[in-house]
């Protein structure tokens, strides 16, 4: 492919909270830290693309690429979107069309600065009308979780394994990001927490089952193919980004038992990319919830809907699927490592990045005899409003 | 922070939860649209617009909401999930109503699932005091408890009568009561308030009389508990019960407020029977609503004495001259500026006179606008079935009609303070509602109303056969209500968070 899109380096910054710290900071902070690694200065920067899911609600903030603007003392092309991915799917089809060789490619969210009225804020943005009904952030996960359950049928036995499951889910979740030092929670939890939580809340889903909201803030340098190969050994390019939209209204779908958006996107990721789900080796899922975790493998196409819970549980820090392990969320996914909307995915890319290039320490994992060649990252924006998946790998023309 | 033009878009689909259809196609959904997503250009103009207003759904999803955002706080707990309607064709998002959950209950959530439930008109959820109120039909009850799902049909109307009369009504008050020695009273859900008692009760005055909501050319809607010092009740009335004929998004009816005190209702019977008499006003029937959330302070505070007897509810008639139940053979109304009862504009309760609230007030009234009427139509406590009196507490009633020569018999049938309350500008219809409930074909009813302020309306009604053809739409009657199985007692505590509203 003529300009593959390449990965050069990539930064982030610790997810949480970040009391003390406005959100150029720490877009600053990701910005330093990639431009470190590939020694590149912000003069060689041709492009900026910065996503943020709501700063201009967060921290009024109208303008972002005023301050990236001011940040890197550049006049050159700036935009904006509402997810890493979008950025990046941008940034990928400049690089392809050969309008720029050099990108650069951020995210940001500083939720806590607005923590009294970020779950309103959340809910009125994800699903105006299910906001109207007195719908929460949580409440969709759970509507799907039931859904799930009928459709599938699943009772007694079967449901107590399934919700067992998902309290496994965040267990590894948490024990991955102890390996992490920029993961927001730092502690292992158990299965009986998770299931004590969702006591205490009297609901299916409990605390434990939800990704937190944070701040924080992640960057990657973007080039091509050629140019990758100039700056830095074994450079990880982005071989394909699906992408879908669904609607913005959760309850008019015509199956609320799954994303119907991250499944067409990965369609899409698989056939451009030519790496089938089933060759996936490494993958970021979109867990705000448990459940989504879960309906999130079978969306990718790697389990048959109403069996992803079987390959989940009694799994420990991998998943098993038709004999296969399959990692998930190494790096703690959004439960443990966190979720600030806007630079979530950048550090979804990141860790397939670290793991693909055998950087990823204690959290390395181990393909065969060496690290991943492949990984996948999917991103939502909303309630499965849009899905995106990448698929990054080692350049298989070589 | 509510912005008024998307509060007003946000209520016109959502109060009356507009829907729509494609002819080609059958395809349905929940907003108004000009064209179908299947059918795509071709299908344009060619969309019924439907509405799920007297519609019955059913949960499909459901969990329990038990941290909600913000602006849902003083719901505490609540039942979230999803509806459906027309088999699944339509789904929306749904609150479940009327169920006080506290933090720490387990609810049965999966028995839920599949349940019948019915969309509520109810505040959408809390604003600032000087914000537009919100509100919205995703409120849903199960149709096995307190509301019952009802077919509202259109009839014809078949007979012209001589006298203009009542031709519909409807009771309503909520499912919560206080239980103290000697009365119960109604209490407002927390998302209840007089706005949503009178559309409620103008709802199933229309399902009761079976007219067309277009034929309706005037509402009156009178409360001393409008959420707003200005803003019509009526409008929001006209415009969910959709009166008149709907021209754009903008009803052909004329719709207002009416205040005074508690006789803010029957002051209109008269008003609204001669608009539907006079034959250039074009005006077939005229709905009169009178509703209220009766305010009260706490006890201990100054007016806290209200607090034994305030209730919740309201009672709407249909007026007109065909298909009529009660004619309306005469009235007789009496004023004097008697300040018993009062609230300054900024006060959050009324105060009242105390010991003169009694008989020079209410009585020297209610006795002149009784006797001055009957003297007229020359005709004798004996001679009438029923004495409907105006009720602020159980004992003033039951005075007045024994004064006036009244049996047991005759008033007792009335008398529905004890079991909702003083309901202000609800009280006197809802007695009068109670009597029509259970009244036989040619018999005489007595209304006579108090306002504080001072005033009172007297009307001799005489029923028709229809009365009994009617009947039996209305299965959410006074009876019904206040003998529902599915009734919730709540302590005094409850009581006053949820008549505070959201």
């Amino acid at each position: 492919m003529q300009n593959r899109p390449a990965i050069v380096a990539v930064g982030r910054t610790k997810f949480g909270e970040h009391y003390g710290k406005e959100p150029e900071k720490l877009i600053e902070d990701a910005w330093l830290a990639a431009s470190n690694e590939c020694s590149i200065e912000r003069k060689d920067l041709e492009a900026c693309y910065l996503s943020d899911c709501f700063l201009p609600i967060t921290n009024k903030l109208g303008l972002e690429e005023g301050f990236l603007s001011e940040l890197t003392e550049l006049h050159v092309p700036m935009e904006v979107t509402r997810s890493f991915s979008a950025a990046l799917l941008t940034a990928c089809n400049a690089i392809q069309a050969g309008v720029y060789n050099t990108v650069l490619v951020g995210g940001i969210e500083k939720m806590t600065d607005r923590w009294d009225k970020i779950r309103d804020d959340l809910m009125l943005l994800d699903d105006p009308w299910s906001y109207y009904a007195g719908g929460t952030p949580e409440s969709n996960h759970e509507l799907m979780l039931r859904a799930y359950i009928k459709k599938h049928n699943i009772k007694g036995e079967s449901l107590e394994q399934l919700n067992l499951a998902l309290a496994e889910v965040t267990v590894k979740n948490h024990a991955n990001a102890t390996k992490n030092k920029y993961a927001q929670f730092q502690r292992k939890i158990s299965i009986e927490q998770v299931l004590n939580a969702r006591k205490t809340a009297h609901k299916p889903l409990g605390l434990y089952d939800f990704a937190p909201i944070s701040d924080g803030a992640s960057a990657l340098i973007l080039t091509s193919d050629s140019t990758a190969k100039k700056m830095i050994k074994n450079p990880v390019n982005v071989l394909a980004i699906g992408s879908a939209t669904d609607y913005l209204n959760y309850p008019k779908r015509a199956d609320l038992s799954h994303f119907v958006a991250a499944e067409l996107a990965m369609k899409k990721a698989s056939q451009t990319s030519k790496v089938a789900p089933s060759e996936l080796q490494i993958i970021e899922v979109y867990d705000q919830s448990t459940v989504m975790e879960m309906v999130s493998l079978e969306d990718l196409g790697l389990c048959e809907p109403g069996t992803a819970w079987k390959s989940i549980h009694g799994c420990s820090n991998c998943y098993n699927i038709g004999g296969k392990q399959v990692f998930v969320n190494t790096d703690g996914g959004l439960k443990a490592n966190g979720n600030p909307l806007g630079a979530t995915g950048g550090a979804q890319i990141y860790e397939i990045y670290r793991q693909i290039r055998h950087e990823a320490g204690e959290r390395q994992v181990k393909v065969g005899d060496g690290s991943p060649r492949n990984g996948c990252v999917l991103e939502f924006e909303g309630f499965g409003t849009k899905a995106y998946v990448s698929i990054l790998g080692v350049n298989r023309d070589e | 922070m509510s912005s008024e033009p998307i509060e007003r878009r946000v209520s016109y689909l959502g109060d009356r939860l507009k829907a729509c259809r494609c002819q080609s196609c059958g395809k349905e959904y929940f907003e108004v649209r000009d064209y179908c997503s299947n059918c795509g250009r071709k299908s344009f103009g060619k969309m019924d617009n439907i509405d799920l207003f007297y519609d019955k759904g059913k949960l499909e999803f459901c969990t329990l909401v038990n941290e909600p955002t913000n602006k849902f706080m003083k719901l505490s707990s609540y039942v979230y999930g999803i509806v459906s309607f027309h088999n699944g064709k339509i789904r929306v998002p749904a609150r479940i109503t009327d169920q006080l959950i506290c933090k720490g209950d387990n609810v049965d959530l999966e028995s839920l699932e599949g349940r019948e439930v019915i969309p509520r008109f109810r505040r959408r959820y809390t604003v600032g005091k000087n914000e537009v109120v919100p509100t919205i039909s995703l409120a849903f009850t199960l149709a096995d408890e307190y509301y019952p799902h009802q077919e509202y049909t259109v009839v014809q109307p078949s007979k012209e009568y001589e006298l203009p009369g009542i031709v519909g009504y409807g009771a309503y008050t909520s499912r919560f009561r206080i239980k103290e020695p000697g009365l119960e009273r109604a209490v407002p859900f927390v998302d209840e308030d007089s706005v949503t008692a009178a559309v409620e009760a103008g709802k199933l005055s229309l399902i009761h009389s079976g007219l067309d909501s277009t034929w309706v050319g005037k509402v009156y809607v009178g409360s001393e508990s409008n959420p707003y010092a200005v803003k019509p009740i009526a409008s929001k009335v006209a415009q969910v019960l959709k009166l008149g004929e709907e021209d754009g998004d903008v009803q052909g009816v004329d719709a207002v407020d009416t205040e005074f005190a508690c006789k803010a209702g029957t002051s209109m019977f008269k008003d609204a029977s001669a608009l539907v008499s006079y034959p250039k006003s074009g005006i077939n029937y005229a709905m009169v609503i009178g509703a209220d959330n009766s305010q009260a302070a706490p006890r201990g505070c100054p007016g806290g004495e209200l607090d034994t007897y305030v209730g919740y509810g309201g009672a709407s008639f249909i007026f007109g001259k065909q298909d009529v139940i009660a004619e309306i053979e005469g009235w007789y109304s009496c004023t004097s500026d008697t300040p018993d009862f009062w609230r300054r504009d900024g006060e959050q309760y009324p105060m009242h006179g105390g010991r003169f609230t009694g008989d020079p007030a209410y009585f020297k009234h209610v006795r002149k606008s009784a006797c001055k009427l009957m003297e007229r139509l020359n005709v004798k406590a004996a001679d009438l079935n029923y004495f409907v009196p105006h009720q602020p507490n159980p004992q003033f009633p039951i005075r007045i009609a024994k004064e006036l020569g009244f049996k047991d018999e005759q008033y007792l049938p009335a008398i529905q303070i004890t079991k909702f309350g003083n309901t202000y500008s609800g009280a006197s219809l809802i007695g009068l509602a109670a009597v029509l409930d259970i009244a036989k074909p040619d018999e005489r009813i007595l209304v006579a109303s108090y306002g504080s302020g001072a005033g009172s309306d007297a009307y001799l009604l005489r029923t028709t056969s229809q009365l009994l053809d009617k009947r039996k739409r209305q299965k959410i009657n006074v009876k019904f209500q206040a003998e529902n199985p599915f009734i919730e007692y709540i302590d005094y505590t409850t009581y006053r968070r949820l008549k505070m509203g959201m």
